[in-house]
């Protein structure tokens, strides 16, 4: 396979691409080289700007500086019309398919085959049974509703439909987090058949061995820069690892002596109807317990059971000693619970309220008398909130919608260190915040425990588990599968423990498990607005 | 970061614009009441404006009071005006059959808070969507009126036999002013304090605003969202019970139609608001200035389809202007 020949057709070559979000670069001069008729792997921790880029070749983020050459064309930037007649086509992760469409409207949508101004329908139902036919050997009745296909029936109607546009280069981020091994090889025999027959394909797959498996070239990102492209079959996947990981990324962390004291929270035998079973374990005063697995571990479930946003089936759940009752989150935050969650759009921050009514919304009562508020305890509180948190909004009334992520998220932090708590529960608490706020959120989180509160961080972010926890417990299947001292441990033993790949290679038949957790599509995408 | 915030939203021009906004409401009653002062002989003049206050005015305010809150909290209630009618039958039905007053007020009220109970468990308890909540108990209230008065026939009270009470809240007066408006300014007062200084208030915003933060902030947002509707239906109670005293009478289908004028009026009102949030001076003066235009028109000779008409074209005329200051300001 000649690899040198990047000005033919079809190949795509980035050079020196930046993208600043909020003065932040998520891509500081990205170079990328994909020769045609190959798969080429992209390869990266959360954050590195895998996504970012991605969403610049699909014209969603316009470039700060760079250029993108296809076709012999050199384009500053590029919008979703532009690429889609350059024949670029995205299969993303999540499944962007209306559930009540059927396969072949589905799969022709807005290009259907037409008699005169009306849609000829048998046509476009034969071609739909004749493509999948072709592509994936699937049978599937192309009146069916997508609605009542499985995840992996789904994913192949969307890789489908790319391909039946004029593609000349498919891009796959994370195909494969919701097919069985069976669905996997199809894929992967079909995308190899079509790269023989000239289509180009870029890979993005935290599975190294899939990398391994399929890929011609890959490309490492590391903190918005490539920072190599090898050939996997030549290269040992641990040099890969290594090209991944930002040691400095521990500088981050302030290192704290922990003296520990009573028990906060005491969880025994809990047990969920389908996600988690037997889950025990004590955080005590001042201690900092990590909490990871992927999507499907159990790992988010138990933790938002912790939150009354679960019901659990079995097992109890201990604050200070007594058991609390947790069956909404009203409730927990009586018991002292507080909750940092991950998705801080929908659930942590309302964007048209203030700094001020965000901040105090889960501790109104004490800041009113009967009912009624008392604006200046109000205003107090906030601004005292404000400066621990060294706070940039233009002032308290200014609606959160002004401020940018890493600010918004300390917003929500200051919800809950407006009310004495004894648990504090983090999901995700770095999600598309930048560098900056990170650190910061890092060095409250360090605050409180010192201040004797509990915490419990939910993390796919391991160097940050790593960095911030005293202990991990790792989920796997609904079981807590290992428990490590974060002090002697190390990325990579926790990162085998998370994918089960105790001794080597994961059995991909009964992989369940979904990695979307593990790329930074999510953290991009917020730091945006 | 810094330089993000003071360009895109830089404090001095967003006060401007919210002053802009604030005078697009503003601006709207000086155009009103000039156009109507000269087109229509005899609207400005004292005894005019007192009977726009009182006939036009009092009754969709009170409504409103309730709509602010319903729509602060992200809802819609579509059965004010069922609510209002089936409290008028209740406490026409008890007066027509010399219950004492007292009894019947009570009747009237508890008939709006059934609809209001209604419309609680079906949006907290069982999660309908509002619209399609308050539609169905608007359809239900609608035909048990039906059944229970003989298939919609009014029901006029014979004058002279009535209670002392009845005529005192329909026409009494106290130092002068009509007991209708210290109801009204009563309820705008309360109705003020629950929404803008206390913390039920701030819960239903936040619920409005955004219904997962709420949730995840511990706030009981089923009691809260249930206790909206509940207070909406009572106001609709005690407006159904001043159009009885008013005209004497249950008339089929007379609360029906403040429906859309009040939904009306609290957009309006959310003009004066830079993130649109409604409030309940804001509500007050979008019903004054539909209830303004109401009469002017009516002065005028123009005919209620006519009125209807440009109701609805000031409303959205009002509503197309702040949004599009709205846009130029984010």
């Amino acid at each position: 396979m000649p690899l040198d020949t990047a000005t033919t057709v079809s190949g795509l070559a980035v050079s020196g691409l930046v993208k600043e979000f909020d003065g932040i670069r998520a891509l500081n001069g990205v170079n990328l080289e994909v020769a045609p008729g190959t798969v080429h792997g992209l390869v990266g921790q959360n954050g590195a700007g895998k996504s970012t880029l991605i969403k610049i070749l699909a014209g969603i983020y316009q470039p700060d500086a760079g250029t993108i050459r296809m076709n012999g064309a050199i384009h500053s930037r590029l919008n979703p019309p532009l690429a889609e007649k350059l024949g670029i086509q995205f299969i993303h992760q999540e499944r962007l398919l209306v559930p009540t469409l059927t396969v072949a409207e589905s799969l022709y949508l807005g290009a259907e085959p037409r008699v005169g101004s009306w849609i000829n329908r048998r046509s476009m139902n034969e071609q739909a049974v004749t493509a999948l036919q072709d592509y994936f050997g699937l049978a599937i009745s192309p009146n069916k509703l997508i609605g009542e296909l499985s995840a992996a029936q789904q994913q192949t109607i969307q890789i489908t439909r790319a391909l039946l546009r004029k593609t000349s280069i498919l891009v796959l981020d994370e195909p494969t987090a919701t097919l069985v091994k069976r669905e996997v090889d199809l894929l992967f025999q079909t995308l190899q058949r079509l790269r023989d027959d000239g289509l180009t394909v870029i890979y993005i797959s935290h599975y190294l061995n899939e990398i391994e498996t399929l890929c011609d070239r890959v490309t490492v990102l590391r903190n918005g820069v490539d920072v190599a492209t090898v050939e996997p079959r030549q290269t040992p996947m641990s040099a890969i690892v290594s090209l991944m990981i930002d040691r400095n990324i521990e500088d981050l962390f302030q290192k704290r002596s922990v003296t520990l004291g009573e028990p906060v929270l005491e969880v025994r035998e809990l047990a969920h109807r389908n996600a988690f079973a037997d889950v025990s374990f004590t955080i005590r005063q001042g201690e900092i317990l990590g909490i990871t697995g992927l999507i499907g571990s159990g790992a988010k479930e138990m933790v938002h059971s912790l939150f009354g946003l679960e019901r659990i089936s079995k097992g109890q759940v201990l604050i200070d000693r007594r058991e609390v009752r947790l069956s909404a989150p009203s409730q927990a935050v009586r018991s002292r619970i507080a909750y940092v969650p991950e998705h801080r759009r929908e659930h942590g921050v309302a964007l048209s309220f203030s700094v001020r009514e965000n901040m105090t919304l889960a501790s109104l009562r004490e800041h009113s008398k009967a009912g009624i508020l008392i604006e200046r305890s109000e205003r107090r509180k906030v601004a005292e909130l404000i400066a621990k948190l060294s706070l940039l909004a233009p002032s308290q009334d200014a609606p959160v919608r002004q401020l940018s992520g890493g600010n918004q998220q300390k917003v929500v932090l200051g919800k809950w260190l407006s009310r004495e708590s004894a648990l504090y529960i983090l999901d995700e608490p770095t999600v598309g915040v930048d560098i900056g706020a990170k650190t910061e959120i890092y060095r409250l989180i360090g605050e409180l425990a010192g201040q004797g509160a509990a915490i419990l961080v939910l993390s796919s972010d391991l160097l940050e588990l790593l960095g911030l926890a005293d202990r991990i417990l790792v989920f796997f299947r609904g079981k807590v599968v290992r428990e490590l001292d974060a002090s002697t441990a190390d990325h990579d033993a926790l990162l085998s423990a998370v994918t089960g790949v105790n001794d080597q290679k994961p059995d991909r038949a009964q992989k369940s498990t979904d990695y979307a957790d593990y790329t930074d599509l999510v953290g991009q995408s917020r730091r945006v607005g | 970061m810094a330089s993000a915030i003071t360009s895109a939203h830089d404090p001095a021009r967003r006060r401007v614009t919210r002053w802009i906004l604030r005078n697009s409401l503003l601006a709207g009653f000086v155009l009103v009441f000039a156009a109507l002062g000269v087109a229509a002989p005899g609207f400005l003049t004292w005894n005019n404006l007192v009977s726009v206050i009182l006939n036009e005015f009092t009754l969709a305010a009170i409504i409103s009071l309730g709509m602010t809150l319903v729509i602060s909290a992200g809802g819609i209630d579509l059965s004010v005006g069922s609510a209002a009618d089936i409290a008028s039958l209740a406490f026409i039905g008890l007066v027509s059959v010399h219950q004492p007053f007292r009894l019947a007020v009570i009747a009237g009220l508890s008939g709006a808070l059934s609809v209001g109970a209604v419309n609680a468990s079906l949006i907290a308890g069982i999660r309908i969507s509002p619209l399609l909540a308050t539609l169905s108990t608007l359809f239900i209230s609608t035909s048990v009126q039906q059944l229970a008065s003989n298939g919609g026939q009014p029901i006029y009270l014979i004058s002279g036999t009535l209670p002392e009470a009845f005529y005192f809240l329909g026409r009494g007066q106290l130092f002068g002013v009509p007991m209708q408006i210290y109801i009204v300014t009563v309820l705008a007062i309360i109705f003020s304090i629950i929404l803008h200084k206390s913390n039920f208030g701030r819960y239903v915003f936040a619920l409005g605003a955004q219904p997962g933060v709420a949730w995840y902030s511990g706030i009981r947002v089923s009691s809260t969202s249930a206790l909206v509707y509940i207070l909406s239906a009572l106001v609709c109670g005690v407006a159904g019970i001043l159009l009885s005293v008013t005209v004497k009478a249950y008339v089929p289908q007379s609360g029906n139609a403040y429906l859309l004028w009040t939904i009306g009026a609290v957009f309006i009102g959310t003009t004066l608001h830079s993130e649109g949030r409604p409030s309940v001076a804001g509500t007050l003066l979008g019903v004054l200035l539909l209830s303004i235009v109401r009469n002017g028109l009516l002065l005028i000779g123009w005919n209620f389809y006519w009125q209807q008409v440009a109701t609805g074209l000031l409303i959205f005329a009002i509503l197309a202007f702040s949004g599009s200051r709205s846009r130029e300001a984010s």
